[in-house]
């Protein structure tokens, strides 16, 4: 198991943002967590990644309790991909994947051939190596992403969290990082656990699905088993038509404008 | 660093060890050669002993007498530029306990260079202090007819004030902007005093500041108003006061402006201050005398 | 095993040792001016202890110039280096070294210290430092309760207390009498004159360490840039390196300012324009504000020393007056 959580509760305050969260991620697995706007997603993501720390806890990172690593050795186990790129970070493209070392580097970050080397291989891999001279503020969206993935992959890591990496990224973009995603998963045996808003993209990639809703587990399964009409509508609280995508055998969400409505919702 | 010693003081032979008014024994030349003052007063008291041949440096704002003013200086009484000082090559420097910075004293004597200092607080200091200095620049015979002239006029116009009926009320402003007196413990208080008047700001505060109101209320008879300020601001003060006809002094037009140089610099110069002042508060005794 | 790769330790050392060149030429430059005329002649001479060297002007540039410059030195350095230091922890690019109430409780401290009429050291001195001290925990207090605007709770609370410092100074200053008043208004100027050798050593066995405490955490400030959360992944453990860093800057530029005042803009210009010239990795900025922020201090100095016809003029007015069109000028060059 790359990820098992059992009974996990958060509290901001006094306000329950997780009820009782119990699942597992199982080695080399595309997991991809969906749910509604304050369905606690990100929360879930930053307990795993250890940025939060909740009350109860049961969480097991590569079949070891979350407590039982130091910082470094977790920031070597699970890399962290955010959703927004930090204001005012005036790096090149090289340092800052560079950074994806420093937890295998001392206090100083003194980085040698080696690194040199899997920072170059992880631009190469993520397509981004003719930009390495370049800041960051000089790229676009999906190319800043690519940047911090490309980092992430500098961490070694067993596993990738990514927070809603295709929300700020037009069509083409979130394809890319999605392939990229499932290229990583394939070639290097990575975890990726990802929260995403896009309930097609998490139909097309995602190996199991955890739907959430304020707080809790609605569904856990593979795309077909949650992605049902009644369970989505329950959930997100508007008419939704279900069908099978052509691409493939997986299921496909569309929402119903108003002008649709008196159609019938459910097609054989 | 002996033969740093050796060039600065002299044959060691020559240097006897003085106490300064501070209590301090410094080893001092017996002609010293290179004298800088550290206050414009100590620079008016050498002038006064004609022993300005000896002094090569002097404060900021030493004016008096004019020809101090062509010596080279070495910074404000408050701030001392060291490095002026040690290019002149000093072997004696007089220094005013008020205002002086003691780190640079002690600079000074780290450097081996002697550090007189001085504490006049009132005439009698005053006059202790033209002795001493005197003393120090080998001029004690002018010293000593310079303070046996200022006992003399002072006991004059001890004597002239007896015969006064009445100390009038003297309210002596030296800031305008607050309104700034003077308490009991600065020269002005003792001089007024000495002229026959009553310092309405006298208090353990020594420089006492006032608003308009309380001014009024203390009713002066008398108001004299020095500053380094020229005339112009002297006008604009004095229409100010002048707002205030039913005050004794505005009334009967006994509001003056003075050099502020007789009556706070620590100098000879206090007792032509007192002279004035006598005066101003007690014209009726100039009527009959002369 | 193959030796570090050059990539760092190769732009540190020419910047280090370059920065450590123009460092070497201010002092030099710093012993040789002043308001008596020297010229670098006479300073060889000294140096070299040639017969025909002058025991006058010997103490005017070993035992006056000479500590200055030092002390310039490490007011410099410390100064600038506080600057980068919370330019980084808050993630603010306009944090100076003050920021966190140090100037407010020094200069009440300071002040308290001269009415009672303490000597500058080490009287005056360990009041100022208690005063900056005691602010110090007070905002700590102030903002730990905070959650919403986490980031910038602590700036808050720093900027707050230092207004209300400042009218409580000027109440103090308005109520003094005349010489007294003088020496607290240098010291809110920044005075670097009157240095004792044996405080300037004192001064550096306490900075010092400090430099080099930070200079170990520099690559965390790299990633602390990332934000706070980011940074964790990062491995960096936020509060031990939040505190150190933070406890150990507020002692050197507490210990600085007790020593010598407030000098002003030092500490916001330097870090600024060295991340301009050098670029934005702390491993490099760290060296490069202790040694390029003494060298600005001490040219500032000489400036301030020289140029007005008397007296002088606080240090603080020509970095101000050097640094912010010098930092235009070069934003100016670099936005191509």
């Amino acid at each position: 198991m790359a990820i098992h959580v059992k009974n996990l509760n958060y509290y901001y305050g006094d306000f329950p943002a997780l009820k009782n969260i119990t699942f597992s991620v199982a080695t080399g697995n595309f997991f991809i967590i969906i749910g509604p706007n304050g369905s606690g997603k990100t929360t879930l993501l930053k307990v795993v990644a250890g940025i939060l720390k909740s009350q109860t806890d049961q969480l097991e990172i590569l079949n070891r309790p979350v407590d039982h690593y130091s910082r470094k050795a977790l920031a070597r186990a699970i890399a962290f991909v955010p959703q927004m790129i930090p204001v005012d970070f005036p790096f090149s493209v090289t340092e800052i994947v560079l950074m994806g070392r420093s937890p295998y580097l001392g206090m100083l970050g003194l980085e040698q051939e080696k690194d040199l080397e899997i920072a170059k291989q992880a631009l190469i891999f993520t397509g981004v190596d003719h930009l390495a001279h370049r800041k960051l503020d000089q790229l676009s969206g999906g190319e800043q992403q690519r940047v911090f993935v490309a980092k992430a992959i500098c961490q070694e890591p067993e596993i990738i969290l990514l927070d809603e990496p295709t929300a700020s990224l037009d069509l083409a973009h979130q394809v890319r990082l999605m392939d990229l995603m499932e290229k990583l998963k394939n070639e290097r045996g990575i975890t990726v656990v990802m929260v995403s808003h896009d309930v097609n993209l998490a139909a097309m990639y995602g190996d199991r699905l955890l739907l959430l809703n304020k707080g809790e587990i609605v569904r856990l399964g593979d795309p077909k088993e949650v992605l049902t009409f009644q369970t989505l509508e329950q959930v997100y609280g508007c008419t939704l038509l279900v069908d099978e995508s052509p691409l493939g055998k997986t299921p496909r969400v569309t929402p119903v404008p108003r002008k649709y409505m008196n159609i019938d919702r459910q097609e054989e | 660093m002996t033969a740093f010693l050796f060039i600065v003081i002299g044959a060691p032979s020559d240097a006897r060890i003085v106490t300064d008014q501070l209590g301090r024994q410094v080893t001092v030349s017996d002609k010293p050669r290179r004298v800088v003052s550290l206050a414009p007063n100590i620079t008016e008291i050498i002038y006064a002993l004609g022993q300005e041949n000896l002094l090569k440096g002097v404060t900021l704002y030493s004016d008096f007498p004019p020809a101090a003013v062509s010596l080279p200086k070495v910074g404000s009484y408050v701030q001392l530029n060291l490095e002026k000082i040690v290019a002149l090559k000093p072997d004696l420097c007089i220094a005013i306990k008020d205002g002086n910075p003691r780190v640079v004293a002690r600079r000074l004597e780290s450097l081996n260079i002697p550090v007189y200092a001085v504490d006049p607080k009132n005439l009698e200091t005053v006059m202790q202090t033209v002795l001493e200095i005197g003393n120090l620049l080998n001029a004690n015979q002018r010293a000593d007819f310079l303070v046996q002239r200022m006992r003399s006029r002072v006991l004059k116009v001890k004597s002239l004030v007896a015969k006064a009926a009445y100390r009038p009320r003297v309210f002596f402003q030296i800031g305008i902007c607050p309104i700034v007196s003077v308490g009991t413990d600065t020269f002005i208080h003792e001089l007024i005093e000495l002229a026959g008047g009553k310092n309405l700001a006298q208090g353990p505060l020594a420089y006492p500041r006032f608003s308009r109101e309380q001014v009024l209320v203390l009713s002066p008879e008398i108001l004299i108003i020095t500053s380094m300020a020229r005339a112009a601001v002297f006008e604009k003060v004095k229409a100010e006061w002048s707002r205030w006809p039913n005050m004794p002094a505005i009334r009967d037009r006994r509001i003056f402006l003075e050099d502020s140089n007789f009556f706070d610099r620590p100098t000879p110069r206090l007792v032509d201050g007192l002279e004035l002042l006598v005066k101003l508060i007690h014209p009726e005794l100039f009527d009959e005398t002369q | 095993m193959k030796p570090k790769t050059p990539l760092l330790l190769k732009r540190l050392s020419v910047i280090s040792l370059s920065l450590l060149l123009v460092l070497l030429i201010a002092m030099f430059l710093g012993i040789s001016m002043g308001s008596t005329t020297s010229g670098i002649k006479v300073v060889f001479q000294s140096l070299f202890k040639a017969k025909e060297s002058d025991p006058m002007l010997d103490t005017i540039i070993w035992q006056i110039r000479f500590p200055r410059v030092l002390l310039a030195t490490l007011v410099g350095a410390a100064l600038s280096l506080g600057g980068l230091v919370f330019q980084a922890l808050l993630r603010n690019p306009l944090a100076e070294p003050y920021i966190l109430g140090i100037s407010g409780g020094s200069a009440i401290g300071a002040i308290i210290g001269i009415l009672i009429g303490f000597s500058k050291f080490p009287g005056v001195s360990l009041t100022a430092f208690a005063g900056s001290i005691a602010i110090l925990l007070l905002i700590l207090v102030m903002s730990s309760g905070q959650t919403i605007l986490k980031k910038d709770a602590l700036l808050l609370s720093g900027v707050m207390v230092n207004a209300f410092c400042a009218a409580v100074i000027m109440f103090l200053v308005s109520m003094t009498q005349d010489s007294r008043l003088h020496n607290i208004i240098f010291w809110l100027m920044g005075d670097l004159s009157m240095v004792d050798i044996g405080h300037v050593g004192i001064l550096a066995a306490i900075l010092c360490p400090c430099f080099i405490l930070i200079f170990w955490f520099s690559n965390s400030m790299n990633l602390l840039l990332m934000g706070k959360e980011m940074a964790q992944t990062m491995g960096v453990n936020i509060k031990t390196v939040t505190v150190i860093l933070l406890v150990a800057t507020s002692f050197m530029v507490s210990a600085t300012v007790s020593y010598c005042g407030l000098v002003g803009f030092v500490g916001l210009v330097v870090p600024h324009l060295l991340r301009l010239v050098f670029g934005p990795d702390h491993r490099v900025l760290v060296p490069a504000c202790v040694l390029g922020g003494g060298a600005y201090l001490v040219f500032c100095d000489i400036l301030a020393r020289v140029l007005p016809e008397q007296g002088e003029m606080p240090a603080g007015v020509i970095t101000a007056m050097i640094g912010a069109p010098l930092f235009i000028f070069l934003l100016k060059k670099t936005r191509r």
